[in-house]
């Protein structure tokens, strides 16, 4: 969908389960649906390739792989090695291998809160360092699964902004379900107005944020939890321990220079708990937490 | 935990630095160069903590290890090299082999008297064993061999020499899905020793796991061949051939229940029973029968024990997590019908450095009472009890052991150990009402001991 805005164009459609927009500055309306056009068949060819619920999807093919060796592209490489690094980084509270905590977790606002033995049980599957990364061969023990929820937005993004500035100078937004970057001001040398969505789901806003450069993310959503005898499970998983952080804010947004740092950044507040707001500050991050 | 505190900022600048890195390298789709990442540019927070260990995941897991141990004054010696495999099912059956050798050298103590004189004593000769001072002949067939002990000095035979090998089996399945059934057996033989052991289990959780309620059955037979024969109790030690082999065995039971207090606590509280029917003697161990007057050696005799022994214990044993520190607190009671009571504390602390050591503390207090039949010696004036041991592990004492472990991690599955223990036992050395010459002797048989533990861990799948 096109419509026109006060200095350009937006472009709009729906992938990756989430609304999904490009504003684009001085532009005609041709060059802003070409635009348009090549930020959506980025997003696409990055959700069919790293969706876990394509079965044709690359990561599909790494969960299928039951044990046995699996050559991976270029580009799936280069995320496999990000994501090995960021795991490195973090102390290992990023895992893209946590995703089968979802299993006995189903944060569904229910009281069904999994025991230790479960929790017991499904950790020696999850682990990147059980994992074997031989650049390109990949090796899962059996029943270990890859998930890229935690990159694979903000990757789309960032490359989906990277196609639009080799193709054009014209001053871009690109937001993925509230995940967004610029190339740069507007074109009138102003900030772009971006909502900050409400942590609780609702419609209210939280308010607004400006932003000249860079990438905004938000972590958080308060709507999933699991209640228990008054205590309140969040979803934030540590995949070191297989339980939920205790006290993480209900969201955080994070700025940064790139959608994935700032992704990044942003679900790791997440899992420093009630720490989240002394990681940031100690990272020197510019960022908005809500308790 | 790092040790080193950060630069302010690390993790945010070599993310930039890889994320650059991606972007660029997905965009042109080439292969990037990675960007190294040191373990001391990583984060580091108060709530850091490792997650569970590795080890126990993997199909397969093979568990090797060299114990050497040695007793103070170069009393018994023993090199014990062990290794077992643990195989894991896709269907939670688990079967473990293991394999165990020790090798035993040294003296033990006889069961007599130190004596202001030189004592010598004359047993069947072992095969291709001879203490110092020892001299063997030939007799009407049987081997005999004569030893010396000098004055003031715990006598003990010092040809004690042995080999033994060991091998157990165990497995256990899922029985539904909320029970476990295991079932074992072993074996081990030595020279003048044999024994088997088997065992049945079931193990039933409740309260959504986290209650477990467990019942096992074991059954032991042992044989029992000592050299130049089976002396009976209360005949003078002797080198002469002596009566056949014998037997003995056990019927027990256990019972226990294991509960998850909170998810940092696991508590378990066992009650077991076992029944001992059988020969129960050592039949190299003498007791000294001392003149009154003297209190110097007149004979020294075979001990005798009671062929029934009834034990009975209660166990407690606490798991407690909390962030990089298990610490492990347990205790024991004990009963026996031989008239032993003993109890056991012990408690120990694994501190987790960084992701690849550990060291783990312990400390083990042990206490018993002595046996009704414990005797240090017997007197020529007296009428022979029933019974009549003078064995120091039936004596009243109490015991410490330090000990200390450290660990390394060098793979996700491979860890390399190295445990010191350092054990004392503390007893009453001179007896009140010791007579003659015997009221300065020290009497206590107990025994110090070191010993160090090598060993390797590693899993494969």
């Amino acid at each position: 969908m096109l419509e026109p805005t006060d200095q350009g164009y937006l472009y709009s459609f729906s992938a990756m389960a989430s609304p999904c927009e490009v504003h684009l500055d001085g532009v005609s309306r041709e060059e802003a649906a070409r635009l348009g056009g090549i930020a959506e068949a980025e997003a696409r060819r990055i959700e069919r390739k790293y969706s876990r619920y394509r079965e044709d999807s690359v990561v599909s093919a790494i969960n299928r792989s039951d044990g046995w060796p699996i050559q991976l592209d270029d580009e799936t490489a280069a995320l496999i090695d990000h994501a090995a690094q960021c795991h490195t980084l973090s102390n290992g509270r990023f895992d893209i291998t946590s995703g089968v905590l979802r299993r006995i977790w189903k944060l569904d606002g229910s009281d069904r809160v999994p025991d230790q033995r479960q929790v017991e049980a499904i950790l020696p599957l999850i682990g990147w360092t059980k994992v074997l990364w031989r650049r390109p061969a990949l090796t899962l023990r059996k029943g270990m699964e890859v998930d890229f929820g935690g990159l694979g937005k903000e990757y789309a993004v960032d490359a989906a902004l990277h196609l639009i500035a080799r193709e054009s100078d014209a001053p871009a937004l690109v937001n993925f379900g509230g995940d967004l970057r610029v190339t740069g001001p507007r074109l009138d040398g102003r900030r772009w107005l971006v909502a900050l969505e409400s942590a609780d789901g609702d419609d209210d806003c939280e308010g607004f944020l400006e932003i000249s450069e860079g990438a905004i993310t938000t972590s958080g959503d308060a709507r999933r939890f699991l209640l228990k005898d008054g205590v309140r499970y969040s979803h934030i998983l540590d995949p070191r321990v297989g339980w939920p952080v205790r006290d993480p804010p209900r969201s955080v947004t994070v700025a940064a220079p790139t959608c994935m740092e700032a992704g990044l950044l942003s679900t790791l507040a997440m899992l420093y708990g009630r720490g989240a707001e002394r990681f940031l500050q100690r990272e020197g991050v510019k960022a908005w937490v809500v308790r | 935990m790092q040790l080193k505190r950060q630069k302010a900022g690390a993790l945010r600048a070599a993310l930039g630095l890889l994320t650059a890195n991606l972007l660029v390298a997905t965009a042109h789709a080439q292969a990037p160069e990675t960007v190294p990442i040191s373990h001391s540019s990583t984060t580091d927070s108060d709530e850091d903590y490792e997650s569970g260990s590795d080890l126990n995941s993997g199909r397969t897991r093979i568990d090797s290890a060299v114990l050497f141990y040695q007793e103070a004054g170069g009393r018994v010696r023993a090199i014990e090299p062990v290794i077992s495999a643990t195989l894991n099912g896709s269907g939670g059956e688990v079967l473990n082999l293991r394999v165990t050798s020790d090798t035993l050298t040294g003296a033990t103590p006889n069961g007599a008297t130190p004596s202001r004189l030189t004592q010598t004593f004359v047993t069947p000769a072992s095969t291709g064993a001879s203490g110092r001072n020892a001299s063997s002949n030939s007799e009407s067939g049987s081997t005999i061999r004569q030893y010396k002990v000098a004055p003031h000095v715990l006598p003990v035979d010092d040809s004690f020499q042995d080999q033994r090998w060991a091998a157990d089996i165990a497995y256990s399945a899922p029985w539904g899905e909320q029970a476990r059934v295991s079932v074992g057996g072993g074996f081990s033989t030595e020279h003048d020793y044999t024994s088997y052991v088997g065992n049945v289990g079931l193990s039933h959780d409740f309260n959504q796991h986290n209650t477990t309620l467990a019942a096992g059955l074991n059954l032991e037979y042992d044989q029992s061949k000592p050299f130049g024969g089976t002396p009976t109790p209360f005949t003078s030690m002797s080198g002469t051939a002596k009566g056949g082999d014998k037997t003995k065995s056990v019927v027990g039971a256990v019972f226990g229940v294991t509960q998850v207090i909170n998810r940092g606590w696991l508590a378990q509280l066992n009650y077991s029973i076992g029944q001992t029917n059988g020969y129960q003697n050592d039949p190299y161990r003498i007791i000294s029968v001392i003149n009154p007057t003297t209190g110097d050696p007149s004979r020294y005799l075979y001990e005798g024990r009671p062929d029934r022994r009834l034990r009975q214990s209660i166990y407690l044993d606490n798991k407690i997590a909390l962030g990089p520190t298990t610490t492990d607190f347990s205790a024991r009671a004990y009963h026996d019908s031989w008239g032993i009571d003993s109890i056991t504390l012990e408690a120990s602390e694994r501190l987790q450095l960084g992701q690849q050591f550990f060291i783990e503390p312990g400390l083990r207090y042990y206490s018993q009472t002595a046996a009704d039949f414990f005797h240090d010696y017997l007197l020529s004036s007296q009428a022979l009890p029933t019974f009549a041991s003078s064995d120091s592990r039936l004596d009243r004492f109490h015991a410490m052991t330090e000990s200390i472990k450290l660990g390394f991690k060098s793979s996700p599955t491979t860890e390399w150990y190295v445990a010191l223990q350092d054990y004392r036992q503390s007893g009453s050395s001179h007896r009140a009402g010791a007579p003659g010459a015997l009221a300065t002797e020290n009497l206590f048989g107990g025994a110090k001991a070191t010993s160090v533990l090598f060993g390797v861990s590693f899993a494969f799948w």
